[in-house]
């Protein structure tokens, strides 16, 4: 064999069991990852990407809006408002105040992520196509309004490969099983399955109850390792009797590496190995907990992480109703978490090629959505909100882009989901042109047919 | 703009403009399209001359056997006996042959033992159980939606079981493929139809319904559904590309896409009961009459307009419901009955259709030959590939129509031909002129399915229940029945289906990767549904055989395998299960689970 396995690895960098395949030199090893390796050096190797399911408020939280104040009460006009009842404009209660050198003003619902505003590029320009969740998330992260396409996940382990043979190159990881949509978030649709996530719910963070069948309830690592050694003895007389056929070779060391992975998953999804300061800094909560496995993961070579904020509710960030305190309870943990994960990286020297991404599927309307026998809310708004990166090559201590006085509508240098994953991409060395996959005919890619690398956000 | 043209449902453009894109359908050359190897009647061929003429048992051997004489290349012997009825059995039934049918087998002395088993192979149920699994992923079956609103299951399937169960039915009792598709598109219009093929609908009733079903441009998604599911399913015809604009590839305009989209846009989705009767209103699954399927019914005749760039603001020409011009004889007739499905229909099984019995030899052919003689099963335009063999292909499509469109008939030929009954023995010398064994100079070695893996698994232990009906969690750990008789979920599909290479059935499948994962190795290694069939085969091989260890092994050989243990593979056993067990586990389980885990288990020769 011509190849390392190292190389071997560098040069397909297909995903999650790609050391199954190791030996398929001549099959579908090459045929599906020969060209893998990225198009241009990759600023970003690795990505996470916080996802607040329901849409948290632009307006409350990145993009301060005193205009609102001045006409609060003042009706939106436009077409998408023409049946809009509510009162009108509405401000937020939340303080804006300049931080770091930079001096970004960020609300004072996020004093930890202000303190590490330097370290953070605002995009205040987004824009997406859909004001609905089911759409709205589906578009953020897989590029389509329907349930029918690979996440931004798996097109990232599609287009890197894995770095660690021994742990899933993807992972998804949120606090409960209720989430909107669902798996279609974080599917491979038609990308092979080597490229789909590993969805892990982190409830209870005990480690074989966060991944499926990590570990055998009955036997000891001993008495399994001599049962792999039978096996292998099986295996390895049936495969000599087959004319060491490259694919029978495979499934034998894709055994030996689930062997392997038990022993390697339970050490890096195991947070309780984290001192106490550290979990004390990212703090208790499940999220904050899933922000600190994800750091985990990618310390130790996953390439994806994806964090959904939720909680007993599907969609924790949606305040259709009392909203300024819905809002200002969701940003402790979240500001917290996500400000430990940046500032923990940073420490580790990791910040630098790992890309940090806060924001969810839309923002909320600048205006109020009034309800019975509650507090004013916000609705749902796709035409202008904010995100939030950090490392991985992105600038530091800058904004780009604004939305309109009111918050409404992106207005200099709009950010379209297309661009946010072109550039996404573009960070982690690949061009998202060029990423394609060839199926049912024609060649499909995670911007369809739009897409622009926001380059002034590039360091 | 780029908002809008999202919104619009530009999102189906395609990605990558390729060199060779088509110039407009203006320019179509109509003339010089219809002369494409698969836009051409299939031909029936002269059998090829052969040297070696003792060789082959069946037509398509000629064919093989020429090919492989012109590349200098000899077949491989014939498999051994117990090789054939174990690859016979899983391929036809999906299940492993007992060592009682494999003892026979090898004991018969009869000049057409082979013949006999290749005919109650087919005749029994398990073969439209088998053929199910091959067809359900095309038909991208499943019970639900993507997406669920709260607890609002009023858009489940809660009885898509039905459609599944007269799939079987009808590979079972061999309707021919022509009226196997005219009653899935149309089974309400053909007098040939009784009452109980009125489930076939479901094919197109089970599709995805999206989220804000109603606008316009939700529909158009869920139309393109049905034209990507019908055309590449049975036409291997990739139409829905033609939604924003003429293909890029291939001779099918937009307005062939909105002639088709056109039909589905005239019917209705009904949940219909056995005797006909639409249940009203929104019914939550479980509140679904039980024998109420979810299917399409005639709804208001319409043309669409074509809309331009697929944005249904942008209005174009009116495109009259008619099948695609490439197929058609100068301009398409446009359909008058209703909808137009069962014109529809009639045009895809039309003897004079150049690709429907193209399209299914080709996918019987990938089922037992490992792959199917066009690569791109669900592509047999310039995009996709050509055939390795296309004079066989013709060939076995022309006696496929001849003979009545049969596919007992058809997958009796395949199995019977010494092509198929070679030994997958691997040769140096061969795989050095054709290490792809793209001329078939053995049989390939073919790794299980995971309904085929899995069915196997609970039959070697004696646990599977032959029982279907209303689908099962495959996660039910009570659940011993076949996994065809699962639930399919397009909201979260199954994790063992998904770690095993199941298609997302969000969408027509053409076909199924097969990848190689540790995950995979983990539910061997650590799953409940693991331990627990080890538990069990430990048992049944220990009782079964009591009188010694040696005994038990080499039941347990015959039951998994279909053969006795090598001596190294009894002296390795012996080794094993004499060291005393320190945990709850014992040996003879951990040899069990050994034995089930192993590549033999997951491979057919």
């Amino acid at each position: 064999m011509p190849f390392s396995r190292r190389q071997m690895l560098q040069r397909t960098a297909a995903g999650f069991g790609m050391v199954g395949l190791s030996g398929l030199i001549g099959s579908r090893a090459f045929a599906e990852g020969a060209t893998r390796q990225t198009h241009f050096a990759p600023k970003a190797k690795r990505v996470i990407f916080l996802f607040l399911n329901g849409g948290p408020s632009h307006v409350d939280t990145f993009d301060p809006k005193p205009a609102l104040k001045t006409h609060e009460g003042k009706q939106p006009s436009g077409n998408l408002y023409k049946n809009y009842k509510g009162t009108g404009f509405v401000p937020s209660p939340l303080n804006f105040t300049k931080h770091g050198r930079s001096g970004i003003e960020v609300s004072e619902s996020l004093p930890h992520l202000a303190s590490v505003i330097d370290d953070c590029c605002v995009i205040r320009s987004m824009k997406t196509d859909v004001p609905n969740h089911e759409p709205g998330l589906l578009m953020m992260n897989t590029g389509n309004l329907q349930p029918i396409r690979p996440s931004l996940g798996s097109w990232a382990l599609y287009g890197l490969g894995t770095e660690n043979e021994n742990l899933p190159g993807y992972v998804v990881l949120r606090p409960s099983t209720k989430i909107v949509v669902g798996p279609a978030l974080w599917s491979n649709s038609f990308l092979p399955a080597e490229f789909q996530a590993t969805s892990v719910v982190t409830a209870d963070m005990q480690v074989d109850k966060l991944v499926a069948n990590i570990r055998n309830a009955k036997l000891n690592y001993e008495q399994q390792r001599e049962q792999l050694d039978l096996l292998g003895t099986l295996n390895r007389m049936h495969l000599k009797a087959r004319g060491n056929d490259s694919e029978l070779d495979g499934q034998i060391k894709a055994m030996e590496t689930a062997f392997a992975m038990q022993k390697r998953a339970m050490q890096t999804f195991d947070i309780s190995r984290e001192p106490a300061y550290v979990r004390e800094m990212y703090g208790e909560t499940a999220f904050a907990r899933s922000c600190l496995l994800a750091r985990r993961l990618v310390e130790d070579g996953v390439r994806f992480v994806s964090v959904y904020y939720t909680t007993g509710s599907n969609q924790p960030w949606d305040t259709h109703s009392n909203h300024d305190d819905g809002h200002k309870k969701l940003c402790v943990d979240a500001d917290k978490a996500a400000a430990a994960l940046i500032l923990d990286l940073k420490r580790r020297g990791m910040l630098d090629d790992t890309l940090v991404l806060l924001g969810g599927e839309f923002g909320r309307t600048p205006y109020a959505q009034v309800q019975e026998k509650a507090k004013h809310g916000r609705d749902h708004h796709h035409t202008a909100f904010s995100y939030l990166l950090a490392g991985g090559g992105v600038k530091g201590g800058m904004t780009y882009g604004t939305s309109d006085e009111f918050g409404m509508h992106a207005q200099d240098n709009p950010v379209h989901v297309h661009d946010l994953h072109a550039t996404i991409l573009h960070l982690l060395g690949l061009d998202h042109e060029r990423l394609t996959y060839r199926y049912s005919g024609r060649d499909f890619r995670l911007t369809d047919v739009a897409g622009n690398v926001v380059r002034e956000i590039i360091a | 703009m780029l908002a809008l043209v999202g919104w619009l449902g530009l999102g189906r453009v395609l990605a990558a403009q390729p060199e060779t894109a088509k110039a407009p359908s203006s320019s179509i050359d109509w003339n010089k399209e219809r002369q494409f190897w698969s836009f051409k009647a299939p031909q029936a061929q002269p059998r090829p001359v052969v040297k070696n003429a003792k060789w082959p048992r069946q037509p398509v051997d000629y064919f093989i056997l020429a090919r492989l004489e012109q590349k200098k290349l000899s077949p491989s012997a014939e498999a051994e006996r117990r090789t054939l009825i174990r690859r016979l059995t899983l391929d036809l039934t999906g299940l492993p042959a007992t060592p009682e049918e494999i003892a026979a087998f090898v004991l018969d002395k009869r000049a057409d033992a082979y013949e006999q088993l290749v005919e109650r192979l087919l005749a029994s149920p398990r073969f439209g159980e088998r053929m199910a699994s091959v067809w359900l992923p095309l038909a991208r079956y499943a019970e639900d939606q993507a997406h669920q609103v709260g607890n609002d299951s009023t858009m489940f399937y809660a009885n898509a079981f039905r459609y599944r169960e007269w799939v079987m039915g009808a590979f079972n009792r061999d309707l021919p493929y022509d009226q196997f598709i005219r009653f899935q598109l149309a089974a309400d219009k053909f007098p040939a139809a009784k009452a109980e093929d009125l489930a076939a609908l479901g094919f197109l009733g089970l599709g995805p319904k999206y989220y804000n079903r109603g606008r316009i441009e939700v529909m158009a998604d869920e139309w393109e559904d049905r034209v990507d599911t019908v055309t590449r399913a049975t036409l291997g015809l990739t139409v829905a590309c033609a939604r924003c604009h003429d293909h890029k590839f291939e001779p099918i305009t937009q307005r062939d896409y909105y002639a088709l989209a056109g039909v589905f846009a005239s019917v209705k989705m009904v949940n219909k009961t056995a005797d006909g009767k639409v249940v009203e209103g929104k019914v939550p699954a479980d509140k679904m009459p039980a024998d109420a399927v979810h299917m399409v019914e005639e709804g208001t005749a319409q043309n669409l307009n074509i809309f331009q760039r697929g944005n249904p603001e942008l209005k174009g020409a009116v495109a009259e419901r008619s099948f695609l011009k490439v197929l058609s004889t100068g301009e398409p007739k446009p359909f008058a009955d209703g909808s137009g499905r069962r014109e529809l229909a009639e045009a895809i099984t039309s003897r004079d259709n150049p690709l429907t019995a193209r399209v299914l030899v080709n996918r019987v052919w990938g089922v037992l030959f490992s792959k199917p003689l066009v690569a791109t099963a669900s592509n047999f335009g310039h995009s996709g590939m050509m055939p390795t063999h296309p004079e066989l292909l013709d060939d076995l499509a022309v006696r496929f129509m001849s003979g009545g469109w049969s596919v007992k008939s058809l997958a009796r030929e395949l199995v019977l031909s010494a092509t198929y009954r070679q030994s997958t023995r691997e040769d140096v010398k061969k795989s050095a002129a054709d290490v792809a064994n793209e001329s078939l100079w053995r049989m390939n070695r073919r790794r299980l399915s995971i309904e085929q893996w899995r069915d196997s698994v609970l039959a070697v232990t004696g646990e599977l229940d032959l029982s279907g009906g209303k689908s099962l969690e495959l996660d039910d750990a009570k659940n011993l029945r076949r996994t065809v008789h699962a639930r399919i979920s397009r909201l979260k599909l199954n994790d063992l289906l998904m770690q095993f290479d199941y298609p997302d059935a969000n969408v027509h499948a053409e076909k199924r990767s097969a990848t190689t994962t540790p995950t995979q190795k983990l539910f061997m290694l650590n799953s409940p549904f693991m331990l627990t069939r080890a538990k069990v085969l430990a048992e049944r091989v220990t009782t079964d055989a009591s009188e010694s260890d040696a005994a038990s092994i080499q039941r347990a050989y015959q039951l998994l395998y279909g053969r006795n243990p090598e001596s190294a593979e009894t002296a390795a056993a012996h080794a094993f299960l004499r060291k005393p067990a320190t945990g709850e586990v014992t040996r003879w389980q951990q040899y069990a689970q050994a034995l089930l885990m192993a590549n033999e288990m997951l491979y057919v020769d």
